[in-house]
């Protein structure tokens, strides 16, 4: 489905993302692992094109340079230079890390707005099944966005690119700062999201240990790189990886 | 082959950082050149200018100073649409002095540049807590208020103005006073934003809620970089009525606000070099498009979209990536 050729980034004279390949195929949840400044959310803005975006803001400011190299193929098309918004059309939406989601707003406009894209029906439909996904956001229904907890408000972030109605997700760290209860309520809903509604996902995380048990494949990189590849029982009974993320 | 382009220091910037600049002459020129430009230009070269661009490049330097000014406001995060205030408030406590107790020039510009700073911070004291928009707002709105209360209560010589003040002994001495007032407000503000206390002053613009959970009382440092703000604005003020021979309602026209905001995008902000290189591109520019008649301001207008457009990170940012860092194409892998 999605196929990543040799990817390199550069932000001005810094690697983040060097030769870089991994393919997720159709009805996978995949995972790349990394501890900080492994270069995850650099991939995870590639892939959804906001790096486009960036790189013609940082010129228009004169700041960094970001350059970059290899390729992206999305069900065999190249979608390299596309933008963000074309890449959402074609199926590709991003949840961004840090929960980034419309403070001013409640709840249920939140998801409207996030479906700008969709017809009206459609919309109100995949509301209903956030709601399902999550019941505690439909208690929520009418709360201010920004007043609700982090836990909260990622779940809202996760559904707001769900109704946007993806065939792949990417979800850049959607476990950061919840509780490992919150965590084990996410990593289900994932699990759900390919068994119910057959959506693909790709996920960057570092807490290795909640995710790589319902991950079919996983990448983990290190200093933009790839360093290890495997199923997900593979890497979890690998002793390297036992050592960096599991703490054995 | 896959080749990318590379930004890199010069060499000579990584060296002349450290104590090794003393050592060098090469080294020691290369920190003076950028410096030296503008004391050179505005002190050495003005003189010899015919009267008529003298004139020009006094009011230049006013602009230029206000750009300053404003610039300075900015660094604390405070945009402010109300450089006119600073101007008209130095202007009228000149006037006042030198009109009603007949004290000189030498007396009423630097009690006008310290008491106009203190007038307008505590004016704007009320509002400081105010961001974005908000303080914009009331900066623009007081000259304009300020401007209807002198015609209204004809206090200060009501829409006539203070007229026949003490003027400068000659073109040259308000030229070398202005331009002497330029540098200080320059290397004095460069060196300030540069120290600690600028680290706090840019950390307010950065992250004010990082700064207060610092423990240090970020009004308390608005009202700090409001009052130099004001003072220099102030300052030209005070100048400008002794120049013009005259104090009034002029002072407050939205010229003095705009043109220092036009001036600061156009040479880039936060630097201080930037928007005094914004006003003596912009000032003069717009003197020789005069004899363009009534297409002049189509034209000045036309320059200032190219500028933002083709520039939007201002002349000044670009000049300094260019003088400390080059680029090459290096290949990839």
């Amino acid at each position: 489905m999605l196929k990543v050729n040799n990817l390199m980034v550069f932000f001005e004279n810094a690697l983040a993302l060097n030769d870089f390949s991994m393919e997720v195929k159709e009805g996978q949840i995949v995972g790349v692992i990394g501890s900080n400044s492994a270069g995850k959310t650099t991939l995870m803005n590639t892939l959804s094109g906001l790096i486009v975006d960036m790189r013609i803001k940082e010129i228009r400011r004169g700041g960094e340079r970001i350059t970059l190299y290899g390729k992206i193929l999305f069900r065999d098309e190249d979608i390299t230079a596309t933008g963000p918004s074309e890449r959402v059309r074609k199926g590709i939406v991003l949840c961004r890390e840090r929960h980034p989601i419309f403070p001013e707003s409640d709840v249920f406009e939140n998801l409207k707005i996030a479906g700008y894209l969709q017809k009206r029906s459609m919309v109100l439909e995949m509301i209903q099944y956030v709601f399902e996904l999550f019941p505690a956001l439909a208690q929520l229904k009418s709360r201010k966005a920004g007043f609700m907890s982090g836990g909260e408000q990622q779940m809202l972030a996760i559904g707001m690119a769900l109704v946007a109605r993806p065939t792949l997700l990417l979800l850049d760290e959607p476990l950061l700062g919840l509780s490992p209860m919150m965590q084990n309520l996410l990593v289900d809903a994932v699990k759900s999201l390919r068994a119910k509604a057959g959506i693909t996902v790709l996920l960057s995380e570092q807490f290795a240990r909640p995710v790589l048990p319902i991950i079919d494949f996983g990448y983990i990189l290190e200093n933009g790189m790839l360093t290890l590849t495997g199923t997900g029982e593979e890497l979890m009974e690998n002793p390297e990886v036992k050592a960096a993320y599991f703490g054995v | 082959m896959k080749r990318r382009k590379e930004r890199i220091d010069r060499g000579i910037k990584a060296r002349s950082e450290d104590i090794f600049a003393l050592t060098s002459y090469r080294e020691m020129l290369y920190l003076l050149f950028p410096r030296a430009v503008p004391v050179v230009i505005l002190l050495g070269l003005t003189p010899l200018l015919s009267p008529y661009w003298q004139e020009v490049l006094i009011s230049t330097a006013v602009y230029a100073l206000l750009a300053i000014s404003w610039d300075m406001l900015i660094c604390a995060g405070l945009v402010s649409l109300g450089q006119s205030l600073f101007y008209g408030i130095g202007s009228y406590i000149a006037g006042a002095l030198n009109y009603y107790w007949h004290w000189s020039p030498l007396f009423t510009i630097p009690v006008a540049t310290v008491g106009g700073g203190l007038l307008c911070t505590i004016l704007l004291l009320p509002v400081l807590r105010l961001r974005g928009i908000y303080f914009a707002m009331v900066t623009l709105v007081l000259p304009l208020m300020f401007l209807r209360l002198v015609e209204a209560t004809r206090i200060l010589g009501g829409t006539e103005g203070l007229t026949g003040l003490t003027p400068f002994p000659g073109q040259l001495t308000a030229l070398y006073v202005i331009q002497l007032g330029l540098l200080c407000a320059l290397f004095g503000f460069r060196r300030i934003i540069n120290s600690d206390y600028g680290l706090i002053v840019r950390g307010i613009n950065d992250n004010d809620r990082a700064v207060m959970s610092a423990g240090l009382n970020i009004h308390w440092y608005k009202a700090q970089v409001l009052f130099l703000g004001a003072s220099v604005g102030a300052f030209t003020g005070a100048f400008g009525t002794h120049l013009d021979m005259f104090a009034g309602m002029p002072g407050f026209a939205l010229d003095y606000s705009i043109m220092p905001l036009a001036a600061a995008v156009v040479g880039g902000t936060g630097t201080f070099a930037g928007p005094m290189l914004g006003a003596f591109i912009l000032v003069p520019l717009s003197e020789i498009l005069r004899a363009l008649g009534a297409l002049r301001i189509v034209f000045y207008g036309l320059f200032l979209v190219i500028f933002v457009v083709a520039l939007p990170e201002g002349i000044f940012h670009y000049l300094q990536r260019k003088y400390h860092q080059f680029e090459r194409w290096v290949e990839v892998e």
